[in-house]
Protein backbone atom coordinates (compact mmCIF):
# COMPACT_ATOMS: atom_id res chain seq x y z
CA UNK A 1 0.00 0.00 0.00
CA UNK A 2 1.17 3.58 -0.74
CA UNK A 3 0.19 6.70 1.10
CA UNK A 4 -0.54 9.86 -1.55
CA UNK A 5 -0.39 13.30 -0.52
CA UNK A 6 -3.44 15.23 -1.19
CA UNK A 7 -2.15 17.00 -3.77
CA UNK A 8 -1.05 13.96 -5.37
CA UNK A 9 -5.04 12.92 -5.36
CA UNK A 10 -6.07 15.80 -6.69
CA UNK A 11 -3.93 15.76 -9.44
CA UNK A 12 -4.72 12.12 -10.39
CA UNK A 13 -8.73 13.21 -10.48
CA UNK A 14 -7.78 16.21 -12.65
CA UNK A 15 -5.68 14.15 -14.74
CA UNK A 16 -9.12 11.47 -15.20
CA UNK A 17 -11.79 14.47 -15.12
CA UNK A 18 -9.65 16.19 -18.34
CA UNK A 19 -9.46 13.39 -20.50
CA UNK A 20 -12.87 12.35 -20.39
CA UNK A 21 -14.23 13.50 -23.29
CA UNK A 22 -18.15 13.53 -21.94
CA UNK A 23 -16.87 16.05 -19.33
CA UNK A 24 -14.43 18.18 -21.70
CA UNK A 25 -17.64 19.49 -23.81
CA UNK A 26 -20.73 19.49 -22.08
CA UNK A 27 -24.47 21.22 -21.78
CA UNK A 28 -25.57 21.02 -18.17
CA UNK A 29 -28.95 22.62 -16.80
CA UNK A 30 -29.77 23.92 -13.74
CA UNK A 31 -31.03 26.57 -11.29
CA UNK A 32 -28.31 29.44 -10.61
CA UNK A 33 -27.74 30.23 -6.74
CA UNK A 34 -24.68 31.34 -4.75
CA UNK A 35 -24.02 34.07 -7.56
CA UNK A 36 -20.87 36.10 -6.68
CA UNK A 37 -18.21 38.52 -9.00
CA UNK A 38 -14.87 38.82 -8.25
CA UNK A 39 -12.45 42.44 -8.61
CA UNK A 40 -11.29 40.44 -11.83
CA UNK A 41 -14.73 39.94 -13.14
CA UNK A 42 -14.96 36.16 -12.94
CA UNK A 43 -18.77 35.07 -12.07
CA UNK A 44 -19.01 32.30 -9.26
CA UNK A 45 -22.24 30.60 -8.75
CA UNK A 46 -23.66 26.93 -8.17
CA UNK A 47 -25.99 25.62 -10.35
CA UNK A 48 -28.87 23.15 -8.61
CA UNK A 49 -31.92 21.05 -9.05
CA UNK A 50 -34.07 19.11 -6.92
CA UNK A 51 -31.28 16.73 -6.30
CA UNK A 52 -27.79 18.06 -6.56
CA UNK A 53 -25.87 21.08 -7.03
CA UNK A 54 -22.25 21.63 -9.27
CA UNK A 55 -19.98 24.99 -8.63
CA UNK A 56 -19.38 26.96 -11.15
CA UNK A 57 -16.93 29.34 -12.38
CA UNK A 58 -17.01 31.79 -15.83
CA UNK A 59 -14.27 33.49 -16.37
CA UNK A 60 -15.07 35.35 -19.23
CA UNK A 61 -18.92 37.23 -18.94
CA UNK A 62 -18.94 38.71 -22.87
CA UNK A 63 -20.27 34.42 -23.04
CA UNK A 64 -22.98 35.33 -20.82
CA UNK A 65 -26.21 35.82 -23.09
CA UNK A 66 -28.42 35.89 -19.81
CA UNK A 67 -29.12 38.42 -17.18
CA UNK A 68 -27.36 36.88 -14.38
CA UNK A 69 -29.25 36.43 -11.24
CA UNK A 70 -30.13 33.80 -8.50
CA UNK A 71 -33.03 31.61 -9.07
CA UNK A 72 -33.20 31.79 -13.00
CA UNK A 73 -32.61 28.77 -14.51
CA UNK A 74 -29.79 28.68 -17.45
CA UNK A 75 -28.10 25.75 -19.43
CA UNK A 76 -24.56 26.12 -18.88
CA UNK A 77 -21.60 24.81 -21.45
CA UNK A 78 -17.80 24.34 -20.46
CA UNK A 79 -15.89 21.50 -19.21
CA UNK A 80 -15.65 19.90 -15.58
CA UNK A 81 -12.46 19.69 -13.57
CA UNK A 82 -11.10 19.95 -10.15
CA UNK A 83 -9.98 23.00 -8.66
CA UNK A 84 -7.08 21.42 -6.44
CA UNK A 85 -6.37 24.46 -4.30
CA UNK A 86 -10.03 23.42 -2.36
CA UNK A 87 -10.63 20.05 -4.06
CA UNK A 88 -14.25 20.74 -5.38
CA UNK A 89 -15.20 19.38 -8.60
CA UNK A 90 -16.54 22.18 -10.62
CA UNK A 91 -17.96 23.05 -14.26
CA UNK A 92 -15.79 25.71 -15.88
CA UNK A 93 -18.35 27.68 -17.76
CA UNK A 94 -18.00 29.06 -21.42
CA UNK A 95 -21.44 29.66 -22.23
CA UNK A 96 -24.54 30.52 -20.41
CA UNK A 97 -27.93 30.29 -22.30
CA UNK A 98 -31.70 30.67 -21.15
CA UNK A 99 -33.57 27.48 -20.82
CA UNK A 100 -36.53 26.80 -23.23
CA UNK A 101 -33.95 26.82 -26.01
CA UNK A 102 -33.30 22.97 -28.18
CA UNK A 103 -29.95 21.74 -27.33
CA UNK A 104 -28.72 22.31 -31.24
CA UNK A 105 -29.86 25.94 -31.02
CA UNK A 106 -27.36 26.45 -27.99
CA UNK A 107 -24.75 24.71 -29.70
CA UNK A 108 -24.87 27.02 -32.73
CA UNK A 109 -25.01 30.23 -30.75
CA UNK A 110 -22.30 28.47 -28.49
CA UNK A 111 -20.18 27.82 -31.86
CA UNK A 112 -20.86 30.61 -33.32
CA UNK A 113 -19.51 32.73 -30.60
CA UNK A 114 -16.65 31.05 -30.17
CA UNK A 115 -15.46 30.90 -33.91
CA UNK A 116 -16.09 34.66 -34.29
CA UNK A 117 -14.06 35.33 -31.05
CA UNK A 118 -11.68 33.58 -33.04
CA UNK A 119 -11.44 35.23 -35.72
CA UNK A 120 -12.90 32.61 -38.50
CA UNK A 121 -16.30 35.12 -39.67
CA UNK A 122 -13.69 37.82 -40.16
CA UNK A 123 -14.92 39.94 -43.60
CA UNK A 124 -10.84 40.89 -43.50
CA UNK A 125 -9.83 36.97 -44.50
CA UNK A 126 -12.69 36.11 -47.04
CA UNK A 127 -11.39 35.42 -49.72
CA UNK A 128 -12.52 37.03 -53.58
CA UNK A 129 -13.60 34.46 -55.95
CA UNK A 130 -12.37 33.76 -59.45
CA UNK A 131 -13.67 35.84 -61.81
CA UNK A 132 -13.08 33.27 -64.33
CA UNK A 133 -12.93 29.86 -63.03
CA UNK A 134 -11.63 26.62 -64.58
CA UNK A 135 -11.83 24.10 -62.48
CA UNK A 136 -14.89 24.04 -59.64
CA UNK A 137 -14.98 21.33 -56.73
CA UNK A 138 -18.61 20.48 -55.71
CA UNK A 139 -19.11 19.20 -52.08
CA UNK A 140 -22.25 17.45 -52.35
CA UNK A 141 -23.89 14.77 -52.20
CA UNK A 142 -23.74 12.53 -55.69
CA UNK A 143 -27.76 11.44 -56.15
CA UNK A 144 -29.32 14.45 -55.19
CA UNK A 145 -30.89 17.12 -57.15
CA UNK A 146 -28.41 19.71 -55.43
CA UNK A 147 -25.98 18.09 -58.02
CA UNK A 148 -27.94 18.10 -60.95
CA UNK A 149 -29.55 21.45 -60.12
CA UNK A 150 -25.65 23.17 -59.94
CA UNK A 151 -24.77 21.09 -63.07
CA UNK A 152 -27.92 22.95 -64.97
CA UNK A 153 -27.09 26.10 -63.82
CA UNK A 154 -23.31 26.46 -64.59
CA UNK A 155 -24.00 24.50 -67.87
CA UNK A 156 -25.98 27.51 -69.16
CA UNK A 157 -24.15 30.15 -67.97
CA UNK A 158 -20.64 29.26 -68.17
CA UNK A 159 -19.66 26.13 -69.86
CA UNK A 160 -15.98 26.64 -70.22
CA UNK A 161 -15.76 24.84 -66.79
CA UNK A 162 -14.92 21.69 -65.26
CA UNK A 163 -16.42 20.59 -62.31
CA UNK A 164 -14.93 18.13 -60.02
CA UNK A 165 -17.38 15.84 -57.74
CA UNK A 166 -16.33 15.33 -54.15
CA UNK A 167 -19.22 12.84 -52.66
CA UNK A 168 -20.13 13.29 -49.22
CA UNK A 169 -22.83 12.51 -47.17
CA UNK A 170 -24.98 15.32 -46.04
CA UNK A 171 -26.87 14.47 -43.47
CA UNK A 172 -26.15 12.46 -40.55
CA UNK A 173 -23.47 11.18 -38.27
CA UNK A 174 -21.01 10.46 -41.12
CA UNK A 175 -21.52 14.10 -42.95
CA UNK A 176 -19.20 15.77 -40.73
CA UNK A 177 -16.17 13.41 -41.51
CA UNK A 178 -17.11 13.17 -45.46
CA UNK A 179 -17.74 17.07 -45.46
CA UNK A 180 -14.11 17.68 -44.29
CA UNK A 181 -12.69 14.34 -46.05
CA UNK A 182 -14.22 16.02 -49.65
CA UNK A 183 -12.89 19.17 -48.96
CA UNK A 184 -9.01 17.97 -48.58
CA UNK A 185 -9.61 15.62 -51.59
CA UNK A 186 -10.43 18.70 -53.49
CA UNK A 187 -7.71 20.60 -51.84
CA UNK A 188 -5.18 18.04 -52.17
CA UNK A 189 -5.05 18.26 -56.15
CA UNK A 190 -4.11 21.68 -56.30
CA UNK A 191 -5.99 23.01 -59.51
CA UNK A 192 -9.29 23.92 -58.20
CA UNK A 193 -10.35 27.40 -58.38
CA UNK A 194 -13.02 27.62 -56.57
CA UNK A 195 -15.30 24.88 -53.99
CA UNK A 196 -19.03 24.76 -53.48
CA UNK A 197 -20.24 23.10 -50.66
CA UNK A 198 -23.97 22.50 -51.17
CA UNK A 199 -26.86 20.96 -49.55
CA UNK A 200 -30.86 21.29 -49.91
CA UNK A 201 -33.20 22.59 -47.26
CA UNK A 202 -34.03 20.53 -44.33
CA UNK A 203 -34.48 21.19 -40.68
CA UNK A 204 -31.67 22.35 -38.58
CA UNK A 205 -31.04 18.61 -37.30
CA UNK A 206 -30.89 17.34 -41.08
CA UNK A 207 -28.45 20.12 -41.71
CA UNK A 208 -26.41 20.09 -38.05
CA UNK A 209 -22.98 19.03 -40.11
CA UNK A 210 -22.73 22.39 -41.44
CA UNK A 211 -22.71 23.36 -37.33
CA UNK A 212 -19.58 21.30 -36.55
CA UNK A 213 -16.86 23.13 -35.52
CA UNK A 214 -14.44 20.60 -37.72
CA UNK A 215 -16.47 21.38 -40.52
CA UNK A 216 -16.09 24.93 -39.86
CA UNK A 217 -12.37 24.94 -39.24
CA UNK A 218 -11.62 22.50 -42.49
CA UNK A 219 -13.70 25.40 -44.73
CA UNK A 220 -11.56 27.88 -43.10
CA UNK A 221 -8.42 26.24 -44.08
CA UNK A 222 -9.13 25.19 -47.21
CA UNK A 223 -6.89 26.28 -49.58
CA UNK A 224 -9.55 27.31 -52.67
CA UNK A 225 -12.02 29.79 -51.63
CA UNK A 226 -15.41 28.17 -50.91
CA UNK A 227 -19.16 29.32 -51.58
CA UNK A 228 -21.89 27.90 -49.12
CA UNK A 229 -25.28 27.26 -50.25
CA UNK A 230 -26.92 25.44 -47.51
CA UNK A 231 -30.53 25.10 -47.10
CA UNK A 232 -33.01 28.04 -47.81
CA UNK A 233 -32.35 31.54 -47.96
CA UNK A 234 -33.55 31.23 -44.24
CA UNK A 235 -31.19 29.00 -42.97
CA UNK A 236 -28.00 29.92 -41.43
CA UNK A 237 -25.28 27.67 -40.52
CA UNK A 238 -21.68 28.19 -39.18
CA UNK A 239 -20.48 27.03 -42.52
CA UNK A 240 -22.14 30.07 -44.21
CA UNK A 241 -20.60 32.45 -41.60
CA UNK A 242 -16.88 30.69 -42.27
CA UNK A 243 -17.52 30.41 -45.81
CA UNK A 244 -16.06 33.11 -48.42
CA UNK A 245 -19.56 33.72 -49.97
CA UNK A 246 -22.31 32.60 -48.59
CA UNK A 247 -25.13 31.76 -50.88
CA UNK A 248 -28.71 31.55 -50.02
CA UNK A 249 -29.01 28.14 -51.79
CA UNK A 250 -27.06 25.40 -53.57
CA UNK A 251 -28.37 27.53 -57.02
CA UNK A 252 -27.18 30.83 -55.81
CA UNK A 253 -24.03 29.15 -55.27
CA UNK A 254 -23.84 28.04 -58.61
CA UNK A 255 -24.47 31.33 -59.70
CA UNK A 256 -22.08 32.86 -57.51
CA UNK A 257 -19.22 30.78 -58.85
CA UNK A 258 -19.09 31.39 -62.71
CA UNK A 259 -19.73 34.50 -64.73
CA UNK A 260 -22.49 34.43 -66.90
CA UNK A 261 -22.03 34.23 -70.79
CA UNK A 262 -24.52 36.82 -71.51
CA UNK A 263 -22.58 39.18 -69.88
CA UNK A 264 -19.45 38.00 -71.58
CA UNK A 265 -20.53 38.43 -74.84
CA UNK A 266 -22.25 41.86 -73.95
CA UNK A 267 -18.65 42.74 -72.79
CA UNK A 268 -17.24 41.35 -76.06
CA UNK A 269 -19.24 43.10 -78.73
CA UNK A 270 -18.55 46.44 -76.65
CA UNK A 271 -14.45 45.59 -76.83
CA UNK A 272 -15.07 44.97 -80.99
CA UNK A 273 -17.43 48.45 -81.00
CA UNK A 274 -14.55 50.15 -78.75
CA UNK A 275 -11.73 48.89 -81.21
CA UNK A 276 -13.68 49.63 -84.14
CA UNK A 277 -14.19 53.22 -83.17
CA UNK A 278 -10.57 54.02 -82.02
CA UNK A 279 -8.86 52.39 -85.53
CA UNK A 280 -11.72 54.81 -87.57
CA UNK A 281 -11.19 57.60 -85.66
CA UNK A 282 -7.29 57.10 -85.88
CA UNK A 283 -7.54 56.55 -89.81
CA UNK A 284 -9.39 59.76 -90.33
CA UNK A 285 -7.02 61.57 -88.45
CA UNK A 286 -4.58 59.97 -90.46
CA UNK A 287 -6.25 60.73 -94.08
CA UNK A 288 -6.62 64.31 -92.30
CA UNK A 289 -3.05 64.75 -91.51
CA UNK A 290 -2.09 63.21 -94.61
CA UNK A 291 -4.02 66.28 -96.43
CA UNK A 292 -2.65 68.57 -94.45
CA UNK A 293 1.19 66.92 -95.19
CA UNK A 294 0.38 67.40 -98.99
CA UNK A 295 -0.64 70.62 -99.36
CA UNK A 296 2.61 71.16 -97.61
CA UNK A 297 4.33 69.42 -99.67
CA UNK A 298 2.96 71.20 -102.71
CA UNK A 299 3.64 74.36 -101.27
CA UNK A 300 7.09 73.82 -100.79
CA UNK A 301 7.87 72.46 -104.48
CA UNK A 302 6.55 75.70 -105.88
CA UNK A 303 8.54 77.60 -103.31
CA UNK A 304 11.68 75.49 -104.15
CA UNK A 305 11.36 76.05 -107.98
CA UNK A 306 11.01 79.49 -107.90
CA UNK A 307 13.85 79.88 -105.13
CA UNK A 308 16.35 77.64 -107.49
CA UNK A 309 15.32 79.72 -110.42
CA UNK A 310 16.66 82.32 -108.92
CA UNK A 311 19.99 80.74 -107.88
CA UNK A 312 20.26 79.80 -111.35
CA UNK A 313 20.35 83.22 -112.15
CA UNK A 314 23.06 84.23 -109.88
CA UNK A 315 25.13 81.47 -110.97
CA UNK A 316 25.01 82.57 -114.51
CA UNK A 317 25.79 86.12 -113.56
CA UNK A 318 28.79 84.70 -111.86
CA UNK A 319 29.77 82.64 -114.20
CA UNK A 320 29.52 85.25 -117.00
CA UNK A 321 31.69 88.12 -115.29
CA UNK A 322 34.85 85.21 -114.83
CA UNK A 323 34.79 84.75 -118.55
CA UNK A 324 36.96 86.75 -120.91
CA UNK A 325 34.26 88.07 -123.01
CA UNK A 326 33.17 90.56 -120.30
CA UNK A 327 36.81 91.41 -119.62
CA UNK A 328 36.79 92.38 -123.26
CA UNK A 329 33.97 94.27 -123.12
CA UNK A 330 35.58 96.63 -120.30
CA UNK A 331 38.49 97.11 -123.11
CA UNK A 332 40.94 94.98 -122.53
CA UNK A 333 42.41 92.66 -125.54
CA UNK A 334 43.29 89.14 -125.75
CA UNK A 335 46.56 89.20 -127.72
CA UNK A 336 47.73 85.74 -129.43
CA UNK A 337 50.87 84.58 -131.64
CA UNK A 338 50.00 84.32 -135.37
CA UNK A 339 52.17 81.53 -135.43
CA UNK A 340 51.15 79.09 -132.79
CA UNK A 341 48.27 80.53 -131.55
CA UNK A 342 50.02 81.04 -128.41
CA UNK A 343 48.71 83.76 -125.53
CA UNK A 344 51.22 86.31 -125.16
CA UNK A 345 51.01 87.73 -121.70
CA UNK A 346 54.79 88.70 -120.86
CA UNK A 347 57.16 90.32 -123.40
CA UNK A 348 59.99 87.39 -123.69
CA UNK A 349 56.95 85.59 -125.73
CA UNK A 350 57.44 87.90 -129.24
CA UNK A 351 60.39 89.35 -130.90
CA UNK A 352 60.54 92.63 -133.15
CA UNK A 353 58.44 91.41 -136.40
CA UNK A 354 56.15 88.49 -135.00
CA UNK A 355 52.76 88.91 -136.52
CA UNK A 356 50.04 88.77 -133.81
CA UNK A 357 46.46 88.50 -133.58
CA UNK A 358 44.27 90.82 -130.96
CA UNK A 359 41.42 89.72 -130.18
CA UNK A 360 38.76 92.36 -129.03
CA UNK A 361 35.55 92.48 -127.83
CA UNK A 362 33.47 92.64 -131.08
CA UNK A 363 36.08 91.06 -133.25
CA UNK A 364 39.86 90.14 -134.10
CA UNK A 365 42.91 91.98 -135.60
CA UNK A 366 45.89 91.29 -137.27
CA UNK A 367 49.28 93.15 -135.77
CA UNK A 368 52.99 93.02 -136.37
CA UNK A 369 55.40 93.58 -133.41
CA UNK A 370 57.77 96.70 -134.25
CA UNK A 371 59.40 97.17 -130.50
CA UNK A 372 58.75 96.25 -126.89
CA UNK A 373 60.11 97.66 -123.46
CA UNK A 374 59.68 95.87 -119.74
CA UNK A 375 57.34 97.59 -117.24
CA UNK A 376 54.02 98.25 -117.44
CA UNK A 377 53.04 101.48 -119.25
CA UNK A 378 49.67 102.69 -119.42
CA UNK B 1 -3.85 34.59 -81.68
CA UNK B 2 -0.64 32.75 -79.68
CA UNK B 3 -1.59 28.99 -78.44
CA UNK B 4 -4.33 28.43 -76.04
CA UNK B 5 -4.85 31.64 -73.50
CA UNK B 6 -7.10 30.66 -70.65
CA UNK B 7 -10.45 32.98 -71.19
CA UNK B 8 -9.56 35.14 -68.67
CA UNK B 9 -5.95 35.61 -70.26
CA UNK B 10 -7.93 36.17 -73.61
CA UNK B 11 -10.37 38.62 -72.19
CA UNK B 12 -7.41 40.99 -70.68
CA UNK B 13 -5.46 40.95 -73.81
CA UNK B 14 -8.93 41.94 -75.25
CA UNK B 15 -9.65 44.18 -72.92
CA UNK B 16 -5.79 45.95 -73.06
CA UNK B 17 -5.71 45.56 -76.80
CA UNK B 18 -9.03 47.81 -76.89
CA UNK B 19 -7.25 50.43 -74.39
CA UNK B 20 -4.62 50.76 -76.62
CA UNK B 21 -6.26 51.46 -79.12
CA UNK B 22 -8.62 54.06 -77.77
CA UNK B 23 -4.93 55.68 -76.43
CA UNK B 24 -3.90 55.91 -79.89
CA UNK B 25 -0.88 57.80 -80.58
CA UNK B 26 0.95 54.76 -82.86
CA UNK B 27 1.43 53.65 -86.65
CA UNK B 28 -1.84 53.00 -88.53
CA UNK B 29 -0.42 49.75 -89.22
CA UNK B 30 0.04 48.87 -85.83
CA UNK B 31 -3.37 50.29 -85.00
CA UNK B 32 -4.95 48.34 -87.84
CA UNK B 33 -2.86 44.56 -87.01
CA UNK B 34 -3.75 44.97 -82.70
CA UNK B 35 -7.50 45.50 -84.12
CA UNK B 36 -7.18 42.36 -86.19
CA UNK B 37 -5.58 40.61 -83.12
CA UNK B 38 -8.65 41.94 -80.65
CA UNK B 39 -11.46 40.86 -82.82
CA UNK B 40 -9.63 37.35 -83.65
CA UNK B 41 -9.35 36.82 -80.22
CA UNK B 42 -13.03 38.41 -79.53
CA UNK B 43 -14.13 35.39 -82.21
CA UNK B 44 -12.53 32.92 -80.42
CA UNK B 45 -13.76 34.12 -77.12
CA UNK B 46 -17.38 33.62 -78.63
CA UNK B 47 -16.57 30.68 -80.41
CA UNK B 48 -15.14 28.77 -76.88
CA UNK B 49 -18.48 30.05 -75.04
CA UNK B 50 -20.72 28.47 -77.98
CA UNK B 51 -18.95 25.29 -78.29
CA UNK B 52 -18.05 24.54 -74.85
CA UNK B 53 -19.42 21.70 -72.96
CA UNK B 54 -19.55 21.35 -69.11
CA UNK B 55 -17.11 18.95 -68.21
CA UNK B 56 -17.50 16.23 -65.06
CA UNK B 57 -15.09 14.53 -63.23
CA UNK B 58 -15.02 12.82 -59.92
CA UNK B 59 -12.52 13.15 -57.08
CA UNK B 60 -11.95 10.49 -54.98
CA UNK B 61 -13.28 10.56 -51.56
CA UNK B 62 -14.49 8.49 -48.33
CA UNK B 63 -17.85 8.37 -49.58
CA UNK B 64 -19.50 4.80 -50.40
CA UNK B 65 -20.94 4.95 -53.18
CA UNK B 66 -23.35 2.29 -54.29
CA UNK B 67 -22.63 3.02 -58.15
CA UNK B 68 -25.62 3.07 -58.75
CA UNK B 69 -27.77 5.26 -61.49
CA UNK B 70 -27.27 8.88 -60.87
CA UNK B 71 -28.25 11.79 -63.31
CA UNK B 72 -25.12 13.16 -63.98
CA UNK B 73 -25.62 14.28 -67.60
Amino acid sequence: MQVYTVAQITGYLRDILESDGVLADIWISGEVSNLSGSSAGHLYFTLKDEASQMRCVLFNRKRLSVEMENGIAVVAHGRISIYEVSGAVQLYVDMIQPTGLGILHMEFERLKTKLAEEGLFEPSRKRPLPSFPEKIGIVTSPGGAVLHDITNIISRRYPLVELVLAATTVQGESAAPGIINALNALNDRGDIDVIIIARGGGSIEDLWAFNDEKVARAIYSSKAPVISGVGHDTDFTIADFVADKRAPTPSAAAELAVPHRGEIEARLQSYIATMAAALSNSIERHRQHADDLSATISTQVKNGISVNIEKLHGQELKLRSLSPLATLERGYALVQSHANGEVISNISQVERGDMIKVQVSDGQFNGRVTGSKKGIQV
Amino acid sequence: MKKELSFEQALIRLESITELLQKGGMALEEMVALFEEGTAIAKICHERLNKAELKLSEVQTIFEQDEESEESA
